[in-house]
């Protein structure tokens, strides 16, 4: 397995795993009150699309997997 | 200010009424004011980025001729590693609000080598950039003064969030929070929350926009 192909599985287990938590913690912290908890909320929702972003890039749907420098 | 028992969160019940009451009636005010230096900070990133936006509409093709690829592949890799510290930044604080200190501890622990792990690998990132491309803030152009402006000073913001949480580790130990006062932890998970969310952007510019 070399250092690409290493960093491939991570990706994708890392973005699944990371993507997972947060949808789980923003549905647990779905009815809470009060300004920071709103904010919270934006912030796993943005954790959540981030983890999406690297998975799509790791799959070689956006960015360019392969190529690059 | 009294200074609930070290390792149990759930302790503080012996403190001073006046201190509990003086921390309900300002509790909502701290998290407020660290709410408007989060949007002071957005506001700083805010301008880089819409500066970076402008300078790649209007000028030169992108990325300029002679400037290879960025390493899509490493950067997945390492967003993944940042954006993992956000989870275990998450489960950190949870565990300390049901009173867990040693689940508490050991995602805390876990956030911040995470976080020192994103930061190796961007300064892995740099040395490759700097050795094999000789790219550097003021040898690659427009392109390089606005990659490494913006990433260098996000990376400040995560090695600065990395301090915070490790004070914010050891006065935990030191027993500063408790179950019911825990301010400060809500105010560095929103502090690391937002340097993720930061990420998110920066990511999606430079790596993911063709």
């Amino acid at each position: 397995m070399n250092q690409l192909q290493f960093e491939h599985i991570i990706t994708i287990i890392g973005a699944i795993v990371v993507f997972l938590a947060a949808s789980v913690a923003l549905k647990n912290d779905w009815k809470t009150p009060g300004l920071e908890n709103q904010v919270f909320k934006l912030m796993l929702f943005l954790l959540a699309v981030g983890s999406v972003l690297a998975f799509l890039a790791a799959m070689g749907v956006i960015g360019s997997w392969k190529g690059s420098a | 200010m009294a200074v609930a028992v070290a390792h149990d969160p759930s302790s503080g019940s012996g403190q001073a009424h006046g201190v509990d009451r003086l921390y309900a009636e300002t509790r909502e005010l701290r998290i407020n004011g660290f709410l408007l230096f989060m949007v002071s900070d957005l506001v700083l990133f805010s301008s880089f980025i819409f500066a970076y936006l402008y300078l790649r509409q209007t000028g030169q093709g992108w990325p300029p001729p002679g400037i290879s690829r960025l390493d899509v592949a490493f950067a997945a890799f390492n967003s993944v590693v940042l954006f993992g510290s956000g989870a275990t930044m998450h489960f950190a604080l949870e565990n300390w609000k049901h009173g867990n200190f040693n689940k508490y501890a050991g995602w805390m622990l876990a956030t911040i080598v995470l976080g020192a792990g994103f930061l190796s690998g961007q300064g892995y990132e740099y040395w490759t950039l700097y050795t094999k491309f000789h790219a550097s803030w003021s040898g690659a152009g427009i392109f390089g003064a606005s990659f490494f402006t913006l990433t260098g000073m996000h990376g400040f913001h995560v090695f600065m969030g990395i301090c915070y949480l490790t004070i914010l580790f050891l006065q935990t130990v030191g027993g500063v929070y408790t179950k019911q006062k825990y301010a400060g932890l809500t105010m560095g998970t929103l502090y690391w929350h937002f340097v993720d969310i930061i990420w998110v952007f920066l990511f999606s510019m430079f790596y993911l926009w063709q």
